[in-house]
């Protein structure tokens, strides 16, 4: 074990190298886009023919989310390669500049601050995208309205993000809002899913959270509706963010003898584990079902074959059922490897709004830079706005205002499209 | 009580793991005194090692008959094998220098050699879960009222053979006296003829193999495993070792146990105690350092190792 010193300084100076293409693959779309940013910065009077007009993209990159994240991130960077290719007005080019919010494998609310900030304090930056959760989105949601920086996520769910009394608490614009989503509310989608599992002939159900914005918001809005629809929760527990072992929580939930497990939350934090493990613990016969966390690959590979059998709601339509997806659908395919993901059109519907309201925005401005305030304007203004997901348009909370829900169930690993409702009053 | 049953082997087998890892940290801190923080990311490695043997025999499924043995026994020694030499390596490469440092140099560089090691992996694996094939049958055992899983068995096994074998090896050969003896004044140990520089690397090879073992038995038991595993896992074992009194071989054990009993009671009997499982767990911990510093079995056998 007697290594020379020359060989020790090899070895080390390796290791380093390691650690630094760690670093880098970890955070390659931040470098990439951090790199265009000196160039950009700070000329919004001329309007000069090229000048990189940005939209900041805020997903989970890497970690368990990373299956969420990059195919959303695709298709709002599908979107701005539409328009460049299609002409700009002023002579402008977008750039996406996506940043990752997940830290330590998943994503984080204080990360996905500091990544609003950035894109804040970047003057290039005229409106934003993302982010995927709830609990990251309600971190961002002050920044945003503050700056008065136009911000639409396509899956983030969370009823309290935009209604009721804790919405506009803590915000510096109360009265001009900046957050807007094209996705459903857990309002609807937890009452949906309680509606489901009562058509299910489901009567007694055990409640389980992550104890996240989303998950347990979520949760909270389906105990209430199945309890008023008729059917008994006989308990609900949160997880520990980070745990992995869920037999002790499972042998207590089927001592009560549940016929459906309900699960609020995402895949990594805590559902996919879950599922598996129900296995294990000999109740593989109960149904399982979650919300839109769990629709995603990362699911369907950790808790393997365990996952058949499931159910869950997703906030989005059903693509493959939507003939104006049809062509949103061949391009990703042309464009990305990444397989196509349950919000990467939800993510590219949030590209074009904020492209159109954009580009009108530089037209109303004589062809130079607009201001973000005009850009907020055009945004909010959204209505009857085509796109794959249908015609979509914001109301006065900044929610859509086509909500629309569908319902899968897991079989031979595959999500197998069940139903569909749309729920727009 | 049938209930009762059911959650003491779950605690027992959850336990299990922790004590295996938490079995790697004392014997490092109880030679050296540094916490090895990347201990946790060892056993990690130890289970992508495994997995990539797995890979290499073709293994997919469960294995029957005398053809489990041999993967298994092939899978365990190369898992061990190669994190005992990742331990080694570790030890040369960033903590040989500073063995003389200020206390906080070392343990910054641990912290430094655990994000090194995660982002190894996580470029080498990727950074989503990865399914571990199940290797081994899983039959149910019903024990009256208790069903306990063959893998359950397997773990709380491995947990206890582990422990006796170190005990036996530390307090029963030559090398483990040259432990013991390092452990206690590492100077006066080199003056009587020992080689500390081996003896030190000796006990990073063997805590580090552990964890590869730790590694192949969780990714079978669980049946996933991802690159950042191991910072829940090493930091609920690295309280295993501090409340069994860090140094201490039984006590890692004891702890991991314990630590796995109380998890799975607090989850039982506190209503929504899923959520409360840590705060009961480190409720415990201080409890037992205000009456007992040095740990649970810190005293009595004050040999450190």
């Amino acid at each position: 074990m007697r290594l020379g010193n020359a060989a020790v300084r090899v070895l080390a100076g390796l290791s380093i190298g390691v650690l630094a293409v760690g670093c880098s693959s970890s955070s390659t779309t931040s470098q990439s886009s951090s790199a265009s940013s000196p160039a950009a910065a700070g000329d919004n009077s001329n309007a000069s023919g090229g000048t990189p007009i940005k939209i900041g993209i805020e997903f989970p990159l890497s970690g368990g989310d990373a299956s969420n994240g990059i195919p959303s991130d695709n298709g709002a960077k599908l979107a701005i390669q539409e328009a460049n290719k299609a002409g700009v007005p002023g002579g402008f080019t977008f750039v996406a500049d996506d940043l990752d919010d997940a830290v330590q494998g998943t994503h984080d609310p204080a990360q996905g601050a500091q990544n609003t900030k950035t894109f804040i304090s970047d003057s290039a930056v005229l409106a934003m995208i993302g982010p995927f959760n709830s609990n990251v989105a309600k971190a961002e949601i002050p920044l945003t309205n503050d700056a008065g920086l136009a911000q639409i996520s396509p899956a983030a769910t969370n009823p309290g993000l935009t209604k009721g009394p804790d919405a506009k608490k803590g915000l510096t614009h109360p009265d001009v809002i900046a957050f807007f989503r094209v996705c459903t509310t857990d309002d609807k989608q937890g009452a949906a899913g309680a509606t489901f599992a009562k058509e299910l002939g489901k009567k007694k159900a055990f409640v389980v959270d992550d104890n996240e914005t989303y998950g347990k918001g979520l949760a909270d809005v389906f105990e209430e509706q199945f309890k008023a629809g008729g059917g008994t929760v006989l308990g609900h527990e949160h997880l520990n963010k980070g745990q992995g072992d869920f037999k002790a929580l499972l042998t207590k939930i089927k001592s009560q003898g549940p016929d459906l497990v309900f699960y609020g939350g995402t895949s990594v934090t805590g559902g996919a584990l879950l599922r598996k493990q129900m296995g294990d613990v000999g109740m593989s016969g109960v149904t399982f079902f979650g919300g839109d966390g769990i629709s995603d690959d990362n699911f369907l590979t950790t808790a393997g074959s365990s996952a058949n059998g499931s159910y869950y709601t997703l906030a989005a339509p059903e693509l493959s059922k939507l003939p104006s997806a049809a062509n949103f659908i061949k391009a990703y395919a042309a464009n990305f490897k990444d397989p196509i993901g349950p919000y990467s059109a939800n993510s590219y519907t949030a590209a074009k709004i904020e492209i159109a309201a954009i580009e009108a925005a530089i037209k109303a401005n004589g062809n130079k830079v607009p201001d973000r305030a005009a850009v907020l304007k055009n945004v909010a203004a959204t209505h009857g706005f085509a796109s794959p997901i249908g015609t979509v348009g914001f109301d006065a909370n900044g929610d859509t205002t086509a909500p629309i829900l569908s319902l899968y169930k897991i079989e031979n690993g595959k999500a197998v499209f069940v139903k569909q409702v749309n729920l727009s009053t | 009580m049938d209930v009762f049953l059911q959650q003491l082997v779950n605690g027992l087998s959850l336990g299990g793991i922790y004590a295996l890892i938490a079995l790697g940290y004392t014997m490092v801190y109880g030679i050296i005194e540094l916490i090895n923080f990347a201990h946790g990311d060892v056993y990690t490695l130890g289970s992508f090692f495994a997995l990539a043997v797995l890979t290499g025999l073709g293994v997919s499924g469960e294995v029957h008959g005398p053809a489990l043995i041999g993967v298994v026994l092939v899978t365990v020694l190369a898992a061990m094998l190669c994190c005992g030499l990742t331990g080694v390596l570790i030890e040369r490469l960033a903590y040989r220098r500073l063995r003389n440092a200020p206390r906080l140099a070392p343990l910054i560089t641990a912290i430094g050699m655990s994000f090194i090691l995660e982002n190894v992996m996580q470029l080498w694996r990727g950074p989503s879960p990865v399914s571990f094939p199940s290797v081994i049958p899983n039959p149910i055992v019903h024990l009256g009222p208790i069903d306990i899983g063959a893998k359950q068995i397997l773990v709380i096994v491995t947990a206890v053979v582990m422990m006796f074998a170190l005990q036996l090896f530390i307090y029963r050969t030559r090398l483990g006296k040259a432990m013991r003896a390092t452990a206690q004044d590492r100077d006066a140990a080199q003056l009587m003829g020992i080689d500390i520089n081996t003896t030190i690397a000796l006990t990073f090879l063997i805590g580090s193999a552990l964890a590869g073992a730790a590694g192949f038995i969780s990714g079978v038991y669980y049946g996933t495993t991802w690159f950042f595993n191991g910072f829940e896992a090493g930091l609920k074992a690295f309280t295993a070792a501090v409340l069994g009194g860090i140094g201490n071989i039984a006590g890692a054990m004891l702890g991991g146990f314990l630590i796995g009993l109380i998890e799975a009671m607090a989850t039982q009997y506190i209503p929504q105690g899923a959520q409360w499982t840590n705060v009961v767990v480190f409720s415990v911990l201080v409890l037992v350092l205000i009456f007992r510093p040095s740990g649970l079995l810190g005293e009595s056998l004050p040999e450190k190792v």
